[in-house]
């Protein structure tokens, strides 16, 4: 098991190396550079060019490459260009944690929601709440999560007030426990948004697949030796059929950190999402090469726990 | 073994569970509360309110301000190095000039009290005012005003990213002292201790212009080195930057909200408001939080988008100013293009230009600005918030001027010049072919990110065709990717014979000289417009001694804007409006034609408690 993930943990080095070589090149392969915005008469464009030979923006891009790798691999992602040369790591670590928090608490209500009616509608198909159930997981799906972020922002932060409609935190001044909540009761409406779409994905995956699997032989097997009902369910039937939303779940986990551009925006929710877009608008590439490298360890790890995770649930699963 | 690790799995995800249910009837526990808290603050307000309403209300001091942008700033609170708009709403309210403008654009006493040029404006004495305090209580004096521009001017500037020498250049010996060569700038000379004198190279038509960026304090930035200045916590965090303003950047949640705190020594008096926050907002929400009274104005640079301007004016709390931008779309005419090596190394040489045959003939550029509906323009996609515009300087400018040619919408005025110029459809295919017979046709490109703009180009497209012009639109591109071609690399092989682009300027209210935009060897002449009568008539107008007198500089930018509008190298299509919202619980607004923030100080708001 353990030379199985340091296996897996030393094949990210080519990896994040080949994506690296190929977001560098497309990303210099796009017109335009982070000067090409600044437009301003009153600027002399001279000003502009000695910037980008400062920044070394005038070298062929090998040349390019080579510096970002030599530093990056020192563990220094360079500067901004856009945010006046402030390091990348603190443009980054400023968000990454509200992205992470965000993807968790998106990811905590997709799970309380969509397994136990996945189950319920499993076991009591065509019942009221299946179809409940079964409507709901059409409306998330179909539902463009800006259109439900507003109306979850015009409803029940505007109207109502019972949500903060904005940001991450109440204020500088909050502190202790109460800045903890405070961040949380900010974090539950752009979390469901978030996760609005996933729980109806999770929902019907976990319907079909305990119907399934409660079909199966050995499900009636157990029942033969008498087994009650609660046992079938939780020991047997549960296990397998979570396997399908724990490789679900392992790509989740990269799409979260970086997939969550509009919500963020429309909850002015500082996160990653919205950083990487800035940049690759701008053509900020310290910024666009330092949060490439990031999603592709998290998606990669996300990869990886889920294949630790199949073998915790399915023991038949090893690796060695 | 691997039973226990699931119920370890699931014994941590039940007590995240019960952690976020805790959490969330805490949460319900607070609200109440906070309904309450409001519902009381709103009897207070009703109370006062029915009280000022007794005894005729006066500016009262104390209070809260809540405005809105949409963007967060960039976060470099330094006048020198900051670079966009979201970062000028802070620093106006903390950092002030020598000079300030009023509303006919003068140059008003500001920091300040006094000045007197020399008879051939080469020098500029600037009697500074006395008893100004930095928001750390240390004196304002000529020390800040000579290490302000010094900064500037000094070796290291650009390359940390300082992108204001255009205020340096002009003065006494800057290429000696950025290159290095000179251990001091001579272009700045402190007569006394509240006495600073610019010297300028040659005379200069608006000296005071140059002397009116705002200054930062010597005392904090004195001892640091220029290109750690960008990276300081004096330039980066709340309550380090120090400016002399009526109000103080103390609190940040970066990206969130901006936090400005009233300088209570400020020199024109203690301001009326305790604070002012500013809370970043999603623009698709601000509306619904003004009306809902959680914000309290938004204003540059984006405003009120026009398509909501009847909503906005219908909230009754919600007061509204509408005043024309300072700058505006256009459609301009490729008509020479760069030689590739020129673009490649960076020369404009008008002698190597490559003309466009397309839009060569005046005649058919002409046509073009008649067969465009620009008042259907202003209507349909403004809502009526804008004008149509002729020449291209800022109509609040003394030397702007309508009396050159108007173009008004005619079908048949367009028809009849493109026929007189030998462009008429000989093969009856419904499009005008070009004089020698052969097919004709205007590529027409256009950026993404401002959606108007976006929207006109196929009304432009359609216009053209009614007159029979073929027009080809282009797939539009991002910003940076558009105009890194038409302005950087702008040869007739890479942007692959473009006749016709879209493009938008805002300009400075400092002086109304078009030369940076259409200068023949400018930069951003973007049609690569050749007329030696243009270059010269730009020139006269900054010619010293002549251009000392405004009225001389009027009347020759009024030639040259007629010259511009015959001519036509680009058809100015309209001026959008910027559209100010606020509620009316503040009090004494009176923004100036470039911007909504002027004399806060004299804010306040009627629920002060």
């Amino acid at each position: 098991m353990y030379k199985y993930i340091i296996r897996r943990l030393l094949i990210f080095i080519p990896m994040l190396f080949a994506l690296s070589v190929i977001v560098f090149g497309l990303a210099k392969a796009a017109p335009g550079d982070p000067f090409s915005t600044m437009l301003d008469p009153t600027i002399d464009p001279e000003v502009y060019e000695d910037r980008r030979d400062e920044l070394g923006l005038n070298d062929s891009i090998p040349v390019q490459y080579a510096r970002w790798i030599g530093n990056a691999v020192q563990g220094d992602f360079g500067e901004s260009i856009v945010y006046n040369s402030r390091p990348v790591m603190d443009l980054i670590s400023a968000r990454f944690w509200n992205t992470v928090y965000l993807g968790l608490v998106a990811l905590f209500f997709t799970l309380i929601v969509a397994i136990p009616i996945g189950v319920y509608s499993a076991r009591n198909p065509y019942s009221i709440l299946d179809y409940f159930g079964t409507g709901f997981g059409f409306v998330g799906l179909a539902i463009p999560n800006f259109f439900f972020g507003l109306l979850a922002i015009y409803f029940l932060a505007i109207k109502l007030g019972w949500f903060p409609p904005q940001g991450t935190v109440s204020g500088s001044d909050v502190s202790g426990m109460k800045e903890f909540f405070d961040r949380i009761h900010h974090m539950i409406l752009p979390g469901i948004t978030l996760g609005l779409a996933s729980t109806a994905t999770y929902m019907r995956y976990m319907r079909s697949e305990v119907i399934d699997v409660l079909g199966s032989d050995y499900i009636r097997t157990a029942k033969a030796k008498g087994m009650t009902d609660r046992v079938v369910l939780y020991k047997h039937t549960l296990r397998n059929a979570l396997i399908p939303i724990i490789t679900l779940m392992g790509f989740e986990f990269g799409v979260l950190v970086g997939g969550a551009v509009i919500t963020e925006r429309i909850f002015n929710y500082p996160g990653l999402g919205t950083l990487f877009l800035d940049a690759v608008i701008n053509r900020d590439y310290p910024i666009v090469m330092a949060l490439t490298l990031i999603f592709g360890v998290f998606i990669l790890v996300g990869n990886l726990l889920a294949d630790i995770f199949y073998s915790v649930v399915d023991p038949r699963i090893r690796y060695d | 073994m691997l039973n226990k690790k699931f119920w370890y799995l699931l014994v941590v995800l039940t007590l995240f569970a019960f952690l976020l249910v805790a959490c969330n009837s805490d949460e319900g526990g607070d609200d109440p509360d906070d309904e309450d808290e409001q519902e009381q603050q709103d009897d207070n307000n009703e109370d006062e309110n029915n009280e000022e309403e007794e005894e005729e209300e006066g500016p009262v001091s104390g209070g809260e301000l809540v405005g809105a942008m949409d963007t967060a700033p960039d976060g470099i609170f330094n006048p020198i190095f900051y670079s966009e708009a979201y970062e000028a709403n802070i620093l106006d309210f903390t950092h002030e000039s020598l000079a300030g403008q009023n509303d006919n654009l003068e140059f008003i006493p500001q920091l300040a009290e006094d000045w007197e040029a020399n008879d051939d404006q080469t020098e500029l004495t600037m009697y500074l005012r006395e008893g100004v305090t930095w928001h750390d209580g240390e004196e304002f004096n000529a020390e800040d005003v000579i290490y302000t521009y010094t900064a500037i001017a000094s070796p290291g500037y650009t390359e940390a990213g300082g992108i204001r020498t255009t205020f340096v250049q002009p003065l006494v010996g800057y290429e000696e002292f950025s290159s290095g060569e000179a251990d001091t700038f001579e272009g700045v000379e402190m007569v006394d201790e509240y006495t600073v004198k610019f010297h300028f190279a040659e005379p200069n038509v608006n000296p005071v212009y140059y002397a009116s960026y705002p200054i930062i304090p010597e005392h904090v930035f004195g001892d640091i080195p220029i290109e750690e200045q960008p990276s300081h916590p004096a330039t980066l965090d709340a309550g380090e930057v120090i400016g002399t303003g009526p109000f103080k950047f103390t609190e940040m949640v970066e990206r969130e909200e901006y936090v400005l705190t009233r300088h209570d020594d400020y020199w024109q008096g203690t301001p009326y408001l305790e604070s002012i926050k500013w809370d970043i907002v999603d623009q698709s929400v601000i509306t619904s939080l003004l009306e809902s009274g959680d914000i309290d104005f938004v204003a540059d640079p984006n405003g009120v988008p026009a398509a909501d301007y009847e909503m906005v004016d219908g909230y009754e709390n919600v007061e509204m100013i509408e005043q024309t931008d300072f700058g505006y779309q256009l459609m301009g005419f490729k008509m020479n293009y760069r030689t590739a090596e020129d673009a490649e190394a960076g020369t404009i040489n008008p002698d190597n230009w490559v003309e466009n045959p397309d839009v060569a003939d005046q005649k058919v550029r002409q046509a073009i600005a008649y067969a465009i509906n620009r008042q259907g323009m202003v209507e349909g996609l403004l809502r009526g918030r804008g004008s149509v515009i002729n020449a291209p300087i800022a109509q609040q400018f003394w030397a702007y001027t309508d009396e050159v040619p108007q173009y008004e919408y005619s079908t048949e005025e367009a028809e009849a010049l493109l026929d007189e110029a030998g462009y008429v459809d000989v093969n009856d295919d419904g499009f005008r072919e070009n004089p020698d017979g052969e097919e004709w046709v205007l590529d027409l490109e256009y950026p993404t990110g401002n959606k108007i703009r976006e929207d006109s180009a196929p009304v432009i497209k359609d216009d053209l065709e009614k007159v029979g012009i073929k027009v080809e639109l282009r797939n539009p591109r991002e910003m940076s990717a558009y105009s890194n071609d038409i302005i950087f690399n702008d040869s007739e092989e890479a942007l692959d014979g473009l006749d016709l682009y879209l493009i938008g300027w805002s300009l400075g209210s400092g002086d109304p000289d078009p030369t940076g935009l259409w200068n023949i060897e400018a930069q951003y002449n973007i049609s690569r417009w050749n007329n030696p009568e243009s270059d010269e008539l730009i020139n006269k107008a900054l010619q010293t001694p002549d251009a000392f007198d405004q009225e001389f500089r009027t009347q020759t930018y009024q030639e040259w804007q007629e010259l511009f509008a015959t001519d036509l190298p680009a058809v100015i299509l309209y001026a959008q409006n910027k559209i100010y919202a606020y509620n009316e619980r503040l009090n004494g607004v009176d923004p100036l034609p470039m911007g909504f923030i002027n004399d806060p100080h004299l804010w306040w708001v009627e629920d002060a408690q």
